[in-house]
């Protein structure tokens, strides 16, 4: 107990003395998620709102997909984004391997079905007045979809939460495809994994209790935002 | 002057079952039309093939000369014709932002859109709730900011689904008082009703609709025929003899 204790002291102190580590790896794990879950709302929201609006040959099909794609491993994504980044892979040249931006990449990956199922679902539970409402004051289909995706922000929230929740927490995408260095692509997750390993169980605690802050503070942003 | 509306061999199914069939209709511009007929007489399906919401399962429709295609620009129409629903959708936020929501559509400037704004609340008696939140206001207070709504588009025509059911007469008397001035305002006006006396209260042309075709409304005897013929009031002269 006494060991818990002690490693929570010295964790506490390294977040109030913003320990530059701690500080780097925080950083480092906010921007990229940050960037990757903006990527993924971009493409999965209207993914989502196209099948719940659409009729077309296939539609069960890509529902399902998608539903499987939720559960995507992390190490597999990390894999196959390996293979396509690493020197000898297609997109070698791009240089991307071991920087943020590959890590963004896989993030995107995986949060995107996410945030599609999600949307997927708020779009097909929505008020089926909104479309006619907005189609007969005048808005073309484009312009009443944004309408409907307004009135249904709440649960366009939730998928967007869902899915920063996804790749915040993630450990197999940013090991494999950031390396983890310090100081450029050492994201929380990461740290916590081989600071532990390492015997440094104060460090790892104190990026653990950052982490759940972010969980708290986002969802605590998510309730104001409803009770308005 | 060409005829609003002219429907040839609309038809209309919902699966296997046709819940319209109109061999003809034409319907004249700047008109107050009383559509009747009982629950799933076709009212609702014909306002919305009407409203350009629906697509007929044949037939051919034209409005004010041109034949509505597959090809036709509905947008373009869509904004020529409002319809109102009977449990109409309100959007989140202010009463204001709500009827500004087709202005807003059509590009129109925001300080035009203000004044249009508040010319149309006031018009349904609603002057001072402007930023009061649209959900949150009474039933009839709701059917009313959705009126303004549409009366702020100043649409060609004005289609209306049951848009006195469920409400006060206060706010019933207020929405009939509108309804009867809008064709001489150059709104051509369609409602449907479950009140058969509404349409003449209103020196509407009925159109009675049963079973998705369009028949000569029943004939309602005045309230003092009626009397003097109640089986009730038969009974009560037995018993007084």
């Amino acid at each position: 107990m006494d060991y818990l204790l002690t490693s929570l002291g010295a964790a506490l102190s390294m977040i109030i003395n913003l320990n530059h580590d701690v500080e780097s790896a925080v950083w480092t794990s906010l921007y990229t998620s940050l960037v990757a879950i903006v990527i993924a709302a971009l493409i999965g929201i209207p993914i989502g709102a196209a099948i719940a609006l659409g009729r077309f040959p296939g539609r069960r099909l890509l529902t399902t997909l998608l539903n499987t794609l939720m559960a995507l491993p992390t190490v597999v994504v990390g894999l196959v984004l390996f293979g396509l980044f690493s020197r000898q892979g297609p997109l070698g040249p791009l240089g991307l391997l071991f920087t943020p931006w590959a890590m963004i990449v896989g993030q995107v990956v995986l949060a995107t079905p996410i945030v599609a199922n999600y949307a997927l679902a708020a779009v097909a539970g929505a008020d089926p007045r909104i479309l006619p409402t907005a189609m007969t004051l005048g808005a073309g289909r484009l312009r009443g979809t944004w309408l409907l995706i307004q009135e249904i922000r709440f649960g366009m929230m939730a998928a967007i939460v869902a899915g920063f929740g996804r790749v915040i927490s993630e450990v197999g995408v940013a090991m494999m495809l950031g390396g983890n260095i310090r100081g450029t692509t050492r994201t929380m997750t990461t740290a916590i994994a081989l600071e532990t390993s390492k015997g440094e169980f104060a460090f790892g605690l104190a990026l653990g209790l950052v982490l759940m802050s972010v969980a708290l503070i986002i969802n605590l942003f998510l309730n104001l935002l409803q009770e308005d | 002057m060409k005829p609003l509306y002219d429907l040839h061999g609309i038809r209309q199914e919902f699966g296997n079952r046709t819940v319209l069939d109109l061999p003809a209709l034409t319907l004249e511009s700047q008109r107050l039309y009383a559509v009747t007929g009982a629950n799933g007489a076709g009212k609702s399906s014909l306002l919305q093939i009407l409203a350009f919401l629906a697509q007929p399962k044949s037939g051919t429709l034209t409005f004010a000369g041109s034949a509505v295609e597959t090809g036709s620009d509905l947008v373009a129409l869509r904004r020529r014709v409002t319809l109102l629903s009977q449990s109409p959708y309100l959007l989140r936020g202010s009463v204001a932002e709500n009827v500004d929501y087709g202005l807003r559509v059509r590009g129109i400037a925001a300080h035009e859109r203000q004044s249009l704004v508040r010319l149309a609340l006031a018009e349904v008696g609603l002057t001072d709730f402007s930023e009061r939140r649209a959900r949150a206001l009474s039933g009839g207070e709701q059917q009313r900011v959705a009126l303004a709504r549409a009366l702020v588009l100043k649409p060609e025509v004005l289609l209306l689904d049951e848009p006195c059911a469920s409400l006060d007469s206060g706010s019933a008397a207020r929405i009939e008082m509108i309804l009867r001035q809008l064709p001489r305002r150059g709104t051509s006006v369609i409602f449907s009703t479950h009140d058969p006396q509404q349409g003449g209260r209103l020196g509407a042309i009925n159109l009675h609709l049963a079973a998705g075709q369009i028949v000569s409304p029943p004939v309602i005897p005045p309230i003092s025929l009626r009397q003097e013929k109640s089986p009730w009031l038969s009974v009560l002269t037995m018993q007084e003899a």
